[in-house]
Order: C-alpha cells, then structure tokens, then sequence
C-alpha cells in the first residue's frame, strides 16, 4: 500500500524544478553556452581558422562603431522596416476591415492572404525571382498593360530598384501577419460600442477613428515589434533574390548578409577577409541594440495603450 | 447588425452610394488575392516547362507537360534525401521541443516564487538572441558532443530554440489550471508525473497544438541554421538543399520550381485543413510577445 508521502519543505519549493530540469539542458547547451563563448571569441581576434587568437578586449566593438558597411546595413535594415511598418498599418489594416464586415467568400479569402505566411522564405524569394525577372518574368509585362511601362525595369540588378523589390516581397510574404491580427483585434471590439457612437450620430468615419482605433492598440504593439525583430533579422530573401553579397553593388546588403560574409565567408568572398570574431562582435551589437530597441518600443506604445 | 444602425447607415449614404462601396471593397479585395495567388500559379506552370519553353513561352501553358521536372528534382536535386530529412527533423523536433516546453511551463506555474519568475524571463529572452551569433560556438558544442554530420546537428538546436516561444505560450495557459483538480489528484495519491502526463497535458491541448504549429513551420522552412550546420545533402533540409543544387543548375527553372513546389506542398495542405488552427496558433506567439 503506497501513501502519499509527506512533501518535505524542500520539495515543495523546489519540486517542480525536476519538470524545468530537461527543457533547462538544451537552452543551456544550446544557447546560453554558445551565446557566452561568444561573448568571449569577440574579444578576440580569431579569424575562425586555426589557432592563432590573442585577446583584444573591446577593439571589435569600437572598430564597429566606425565601421560604415555596418551603418550602411543598418540603414538597409531600416528603411525595410520602416517600409513595411507603413504597409502593415495601411494596406494591411485596411484589409482587416474588409474581412471584418464579413464580405461573401470571407473565408476564402482569409485562407488565401494568410497562405504566404507559411511559406518559407526560400520559395518565396525563388517564386519572385521569376515573377520580376525582365526576360520572363510577369511584373514588367504587366506594368505596360497598366500603361505604367515607366516603372518596368531591372528589379534586381539595378541599384535604385533592388531594395524597393526586396521590400516589396517582404510585404507580400508578411501581409498575412497584419491581417488576421488586426481582424482578431477588430473581432474583440464589443458591438455595443459601435451602436453607441452610431446612436450618438457619429458616422462611420469618426466611428472608426474614434471608436475602433483606439481598441486597436494591443494589436498595433504586437505587429509593430513582430515587423521589427522580422525586418532586422532580414537573410534569406536577400540570400536567395540578390544573393549574399547584397547585390547589385550592396545595394541590397543588409546586417544579416553583412554578418554572413564576416564570420562565414560565403559564396565568392575570399576567406582572407574573413573575421570570425567581428562577425560575433556585429551578432551581439545586433542583439543588444534589437533588446533595447524592442524594450523601448513595448514601453511607449504600451503608454499609449494606457492613455487611450 | 441592429435596425438602428441600418437606418443611420441608410440615411447617411445612398443606395448607389452602398452598392459602389459594396463592388469597390470586392475589388480590393479581389486584388489583393490575385496578388498572391499569380505568382504561385506562374511557379506551378512554370514547374512543368522545360528549359527551351521557358525562354520562348514564358506565360503561357507549356506545350508539353514536363513530369519529368519532378521524377529529377527527386533525384538530382536530392529530394529523395532532403524531404525524408525534413520530415525526420521537423517531426522529432516539434515532438520534443512541444513536450519539454509544456513541463517547464507547468513547473514555472506551480510555483509563485522569484526563481520562476526570472527562469521565465531567461527562457523567454532567447528569442532575441540572433542565431549568427551562437552558430559557431554551437558548431563547437555539437561536435564536442559528436553530433555534427547527423540529424541530431539540427534536431539539437531546433529543440532548444523552439522552448522560447513554448514557454511563451504555455505559461499563461499552464497558470490557469484549476489548482483544485491538480490537488484532488494529489490527494488520491498520483504522483507528479502521472498528474502532470494524465491531467495538465490533455487539459492544455489547444495550447500544444498552438505551439506545435508555431515551431513546425519555422523548423520546416527554416534556411539558415542548415546553411551553416548542414553541408551535404545527406543532413539537409528542403530549404538548403534546394539553394545548394542551383549553383549547378542555375537555368533549369523547371527544375528549381518543382524542387519549391514539393518543399511547400506539405505545409500548404496542412495549412488547407486546418485554417483556422494555423492562424490563431502562429498569432497566439506574437500577440503574446
């Protein structure tokens, strides 16, 4: 006959670590090790071949901060976000509203603006490749029926046009993100609030503005810091439709390529360039300043939350 | 909608005025469907051309139909190796990672201490950690542990890095038992572990399908981490493996595209059958983050 058996005091404080335990050792071995011991090869200067390392302490960091491909990266990063941040909130808040009157084929609808979100990066990037391809490729004829010929170009290949072309896949891949959760914001919108203001002869413009808007803040924060921590972690599109080097002439480059082609070299880079540790030094620059950005962008548009 | 607000709509707007609305929102969104379903009907046309027909007849059917783009990409693009892999690693991964994160979940619940509180927060923050920055010391650690060359080099680390966005999403779910029910099993006698596989699992299944979906899609497609950890077809994935073979093949669009198609075509169906599930489970994680 088995009783339950008292818990001892230091069970029941710590007993349910036992199910923390497992789960515990692969973060540890997987991400807290590896992120320590590069902590510590960035203060280095290994190449990422042999044994040749001395202990450099801060330099990679302070080289960084003068370092403009770096910037020039960044800028790219931004420009992508800032981009997309705009698309999500217009075109994609818009959308939201057509689906939440519920049109005929609602669902239909819905299941196909989602559908890129599941798609790798990698189809998409290919599936694009061809769609803007000047030879085959289906945008530039297009344009000409629209009688905006003046737009057709080399997408891919021309300095002015290759970063516009990468966001403009990036919207097309991420859309499905600012839809369902701007309609689910929109789903939660109690009735009666809308009756009310209607009944107060608000019309459906100032209802919106006023009324539903300002319901829509959580849902605002959430894709706000989703499209930056997706916009800054930008790799495989460029990786695939202008390839790692950020192409035409780093047009294209972003922190992700730049990382890349640091610390593992990559296609048609020669390996004397190749600088581990200021790679890591770039990844964790990244890191904290991603953190801290986030951390300050939950903090305001959360304010703001409150206010409204 | 109620009578009231019928009238006022009527009374501001003209009955032209609705319906112009009404065809215009139609369009809009007619529109914005075309924009994503053209491309991937030009790639499932296009899968089956052959190089010559690619070049004189971009948008058109293709005369003959190339099967054979998809009996070779199964061969020479290494499908036959990469899509069991993908399967293996996506399948073992989602499993293990799902379960792990729902015993953390509970043990953090359990418990209104400070270490809880601070275990969630650190298992939360690896989701700003950028995967450039652990690859290589992760390359070191996983041939320390003689991993590298196997699918464990990508089932290893997709475990750990799926736990963030599980402890995410479970914790809250975790939290919101009923205490009663886990002390009545208790009472009679069952032990942790039959109390947690026998009364918390099942009572969190909506979450655990979440996060199963939430992970699955992201080890499924993801390009990077086998870029690196992955360098022969015999460890990678769809992704990679798809990149890899181009290099040769760079003009054989049929080929590329069949090769996409088939990476895509399982995530699609599921997706197909269960819409809904897919579409809260991926923005249960982001709204929460």
């Amino acid at each position: 006959m088995s009783h339950p058996k008292p818990q001892s005091s230091f069970s029941s404080t710590y007993g349910h670590l036992w199910f923390v335990l497992p789960g515990f050792a692969f973060f540890l071995a997987v991400m807290l090790i590896p992120l320590i011991l590069a902590v510590g090869i960035s203060m280095t200067n290994w190449t990422g071949f042999g044994n040749d390392l001395q202990f450099v302490g801060l330099d990679n960091y302070t080289e960084l901060l003068s370092y403009w491909p770096f910037y020039r990266a960044a800028m790219h990063n931004a420009i992508i976000f800032l981009a997309i941040l705009l698309f999500q909130h217009t075109v994609g808040l818009y959308l939201a509203v057509l689906l939440n009157e519920k049109p005929r084929f609602m669902q239909f609808y819905r299941t196909v603006l989602f559908l890129p979100v599941i798609m790798s990066l990698v189809a998409t990037g290919f599936i694009w490749t061809l769609m803007l391809s000047p030879n085959i490729g289906l945008i530039n004829p297009l344009l000409q029926t629209l009688g905006l010929g003046f737009l057709a170009g080399n997408w891919l290949s021309d300095p002015d046009l290759a970063l516009p072309a990468i966001i403009f896949v990036t919207a097309w891949n991420s859309m499905g993100w600012a839809i369902i959760i701007y309609l689910s914001g929109l789903q939660n919108i109690p009735e009666e609030l809308k009756q009310a203001a209607a009944m107060d002869g608000a019309n459906t413009r100032q209802i919106f503005w006023r009324v539903v808007f300002p319901q829509l803040s959580p849902a605002f924060t959430a894709l706000t810091v989703l499209t930056f921590i997706g916009t800054f972690r930008t790799f495989d599109v460029v990786y695939v439709l202008t390839g790692p080097l950020g192409a035409p002439n780093f047009a294209t480059d972003v922190v992700g390529t730049l990382i890349y082609r640091t610390a593992f070299g990559g296609s048609s880079f020669s390996s004397a360039d190749i600088r581990f540790a200021f790679g890591l030094a770039m990844a964790l620059m990244l890191m904290l300043v991603m953190a801290g950005f986030c951390y300050l962008l939950i903090r305001v548009l959360r304010s703001r939350e409150i206010e409204a | 909608m109620t009578q009231t607000q019928t009238r006022q709509l009527q009374r501001s707007q003209s009955d032209l005025g609705i319906l112009m609305g009404k065809t215009a929102r139609t369009l809009v969104l007619l529109v914005a469907s075309i924009w994503v379903l053209a491309p991937l009907i030009l790639m499932i046309i296009a899968s089956f051309k052959s190089v010559p027909e690619f070049f004189m007849n971009p948008f058109g059917l293709p005369d003959e139909w190339m099967f054979s783009n998809y009996s070779r990409a199964w061969t020479d693009a290494n499908l036959s190796l990469t899509l069991p892999n993908t399967i293996i690693v996506t399948t073992v991964a989602v499993l293990v990672s799902t379960l792990l994160s729902s015993m953390i979940a509970y043990g953090l619940s359990r418990k209104k201490k400070k270490y809880a509180m601070g275990l969630y927060t650190l298992f939360v923050s690896g989701l700003l950690v950028p995967v450039q920055a652990i690859i290589l010391p992760l390359f070191i650690v996983l041939k320390a542990i003689g991993f590298f060359g196997t699918l464990m080099a990508l089932i290893f680390p997709y475990i750990a890095m799926g736990l963030p966005l599980g402890v995410l999403v479970l914790t809250p779910i975790a939290s919101a038992l009923p205490h009663e029910l886990i002390q009545a099993a208790r009472m009679d006698g069952a032990s942790e572990w039959q109390i947690f596989s026998r009364i918390v699992l099942p009572l969190m299944k909506p979450g655990l399908i979440s996060v199963s979906i939430l992970n699955g899609v992201w080890m499924w497609n993801e390009f990077f981490i086998p870029l690196i950890l992955a360098f022969k077809p015999e460890v990678q994935t769809m992704p990679v493996g798809i990149v890899s073979f181009i290099g040769a093949y760079s003009t054989e669009w049929g080929l590329v595209f069949s090769s996409v198609i088939v990476s895509t075509l399982p995530v699609v169906i599921a997706y197909l059958f269960m819409t809904r599930q897919f579409q809260s489970g991926l923005t249960a994680g982001a709204v929460k983050g």
